[in-house]
């Protein structure tokens, strides 16, 4: 059967479910409990009509003078469902009041008084007892037919049926508008949810009227609801970014282009222009290939090759790689990595390269860079130490942003401006590790921190 | 040298072959796969140019058709660059690929090398103008002076002299001395060349280290 797609609807028909099982359980219980009460009745009833038979007989009263009174038996015993044999040895009736006509029933002897069916006639209980009297042997046999007792617990049957039918019913009904009302903050948080969309991810569900299950799910969707709006501010500043950095290379082509199409000039000048257009589609060719890299390494399914690396034989060549950079305002990069960790090595080394170049961009001449680890717990730490101007606590949390730029003037006019440490984030977040920078007066550090083994744990 | 291009797109394929045609190569232009297909049967080629997506064949039939025929290079073009495509490429037999865009300088630096067949020959001994570099004893010399380089000037002079006369990208560099396989926003490459360039040509009258707008730099005696 198929489950109803309604909880109201699911909770009364549990409801009355359970009400049924329940009445039908004690129904059973009292309609036995009634039968047996009754049977038991009947049974002490029949052994009392036996004891006054021996009575009678033991005051001396004759067989025969019994015999004489049979309507006086029939109207002591009152009604058409009771019987009564006297019968001898032989088993043939010396008394008998048979309002029904039953077969007169053969029955064992029993001194003792023993009850059970008729043999003859399903439906008839027996009570029977063999005496001596005057010498003779004589079986007196009380009896009742079951019919009325049968029909007694027929109505009470159907009575029983007929109490279950409606108890189910009326606990179906009652269940539906227990359980409506019920679930009626649902319904409550199910209408505050309906007017949140992309333009109000502001607003948040009310937790505080709702019961204590509904105010730990309105709690978490409230998590939820704060994520997503982060996120989307997030992607929405980054699309404004992002429309912004290709904006400036596209007007400058398209702006110099017709500014040089005014009039006729020299092969130079053309030679100038073209030259400086590759330059311009170099920086929004390398913009797309990051922004590429970017979408690629943050699909959270990506599986990446991983090895383990030696970090100084990773670090050394970078730091040669940079060198003539660094050398050129007086600075030197040193190298106090080891360690070694599991990663995915061109991503790897990408990282630190852009961390050594954000730190050459970044820092003081003349100071130098040095390039140190630290493992612990699993973990190895990679650091990029500078110095320069301390950067400020709210700068500091969206350095990793797509974009950002500390400096708002634009000092790097062909890079493609503020895509480093972005990369340099999501290539941690890819490890399974994070990226993240302190600072103060002394020094800035930018750190990268990745699980040894490589982030099959975190996985 | 004749080289068959088959790419689809009229406007890449249009520049590729005049750029091609202009450094020297004879080529020719299949539009698509079933083009390229009746080419490679037709006629041999010294190198084979492939877009991977092509109407008709697409490129990796292409190439397998060449494989089951001859050993002549060939380079992949393509707009995918994940890993698995370059993979695929590489195992079904191509010799390099390139990921679009790509700038013609790289693809041209390519070519040659791919035409140059086999590994480069080591070289001991250059010398272009007054410049001598000797391999072996780490000598450079230019006219009557002595020059002293560092590791990382020395190896950017012999890639220079290496490939005499040819344009070489900011990235062809970076990848060649430096081994790294990214392109970045660093101007490591420039500040290397300027590094380079005070002691092997500012002392001296004639330059021969030239830089060529957007495209790169090329060592070579110059009128």
């Amino acid at each position: 059967m198929r489950v109803p797609a309604s909880l109201s609807l699911r909770l009364s028909l549990l409801f009355a479910l359970v009400t049924l099982l329940l009445l039908g359980g004690l129904g059973a219980y009292l309609y036995h409990a009634l039968g047996q009460q009754i049977a038991w009745r009947d049974d002490r009833m029949l052994q009392g009509r036996l004891e006054r038979m021996e009575a009678l007989l033991d005051d001396g009263e004759s067989i025969a003078a019994l015999r004489r009174r049979p309507l006086l038996y029939a109207n002591m015993l009152g009604n058409r469902e009771s019987l009564l044999w006297m019968l001898d040895a032989r088993g043939a009736p010396l008394i008998e009041v048979n309002p029904p006509g039953l077969p007169v029933p053969a029955l064992p002897p029993a001194p003792e008084g023993r009850l059970g069916e008729h043999p003859a006639v399903a439906s008839t209980r027996l009570a029977w007892r063999s005496v001596e009297h005057d010498g003779r042997r004589l079986t007196l046999v009380a009896g009742k037919t079951l019919e009325e007792r049968e029909r007694m617990l027929a109505a009470y049957r159907l009575r029983l049926w007929l109490a279950m039918g409606a108890g189910a019913v009326l606990a179906c009904g009652l269940g539906w508008v227990v359980a409506r009302r019920g679930l009626r903050p649902v319904r409550r948080l199910a209408e505050r949810a309906r007017t949140i969309d992309v333009a109000h991810l502001h607003q948040r569900l009310e937790a505080s009227d709702e019961t204590a299950e509904l105010r730990e799910l309105s709690r978490a969707l409230n998590q939820m609801l704060a994520r997503l709006e982060e996120g989307f501010a997030q992607l929405s500043r980054f699309s404004e970014d992002l429309a912004h950095e290709m904006r400036t290379p596209l007007g400058n082509l398209l702006g110099a282009t017709q500014q040089v199409l005014q009039r006729e000039r020299s092969p130079e000048e053309y030679r100038q222009l073209l030259g400086s257009h590759v330059e311009e589609y170099e920086r929004l060719s390398r913009m797309i290939e990051t922004m590429l890299f970017l979408a690629r390494t943050e699909q959270p399914s990506r599986t990446l090759p991983r090895e383990a690396i030696e970090l100084r034989a990773l670090v050394e060549p970078l730091c040669d790689y940079f060198e003539g950079m660094a050398e050129d305002d007086g600075r030197a990069l040193i190298n106090c990595t080891q360690g070694r960790v599991t990663a995915n090595l061109d991503l790897l080394r990408r990282a630190l390269a852009n961390l050594i170049d954000n730190a050459l961009r970044h820092g003081d001449g003349g100071t130098e860079i040095r390039l140190v680890s630290l493992a612990e717990d699993g973990w190895l730490r990679i650091g990029v130490v500078s110095h320069g101007a301390p950067i400020p606590d709210a700068q500091r949390e969206r350095l990793f942003e797509r974009f950002y730029r500390g400096d708002p003037a634009r000092s790097r006019p062909a890079g493609t401006g503020g895509l480093g440490l972005a990369i340099v984030r999501s290539v941690a977040q890819l490890h399974g590790g994070e990226a993240w920078c302190e600072s103060d007066a002394a020094a800035t550090v930018f750190w990268l921190s990745l699980p040894v083994d490589g982030g099959r744990a975190a996985n | 040298m004749r080289i068959l291009m088959v790419e689809d797109e009229s406007k890449t394929a249009d520049y590729l072959a005049r750029g091609l045609g202009e450094a020297g190569y004879r080529v020719e232009v299949a539009r698509d796969g079933l083009d390229g297909r009746h080419l490679i049967e037709e006629a041999d080629f010294d190198l084979i140019i492939l877009d991977v997506m092509l109407p008709g064949l697409d490129g990796w039939e292409l190439l397998r058709l060449i494989r089951r025929r001859s050993q002549v290079p060939v380079l992949f073009l393509t707009a995918r660059d994940a890993v698995e495509y370059r993979v695929k490429g590489l195992e079904l037999g191509a010799d390099d690929y390139l990921v679009k865009p790509f700038s013609f300088v790289e693809l041209l630096a390519r070519v040659r090398t791919l035409l140059r067949r086999g590994p480069p020959r080591e070289r001991e001994r250059f010398q272009v103008a007054d410049l001598h570099m000797d391999v072996l004893k780490r000598r450079v010399t230019r006219g009557e002076s002595r020059l002293s380089l560092t590791n990382q000037e020395f190896a950017l002079l012999q890639l220079l002299l290496e490939r005499e006369g040819e344009v070489l990208s900011r990235t062809l560099i970076a990848a060649e001395v430096w081994g790294m396989n990214f392109d970045s926003d660093t101007n490591v490459v420039e500040v290397a060349v300027r590094r380079l360039r005070a002691k092997v040509d500012d002392p001296f009258p004639r330059r021969l280290i030239h830089t060529e707008r957007g495209m790169g730099y090329v060592l070579e005696e110059r009128p």
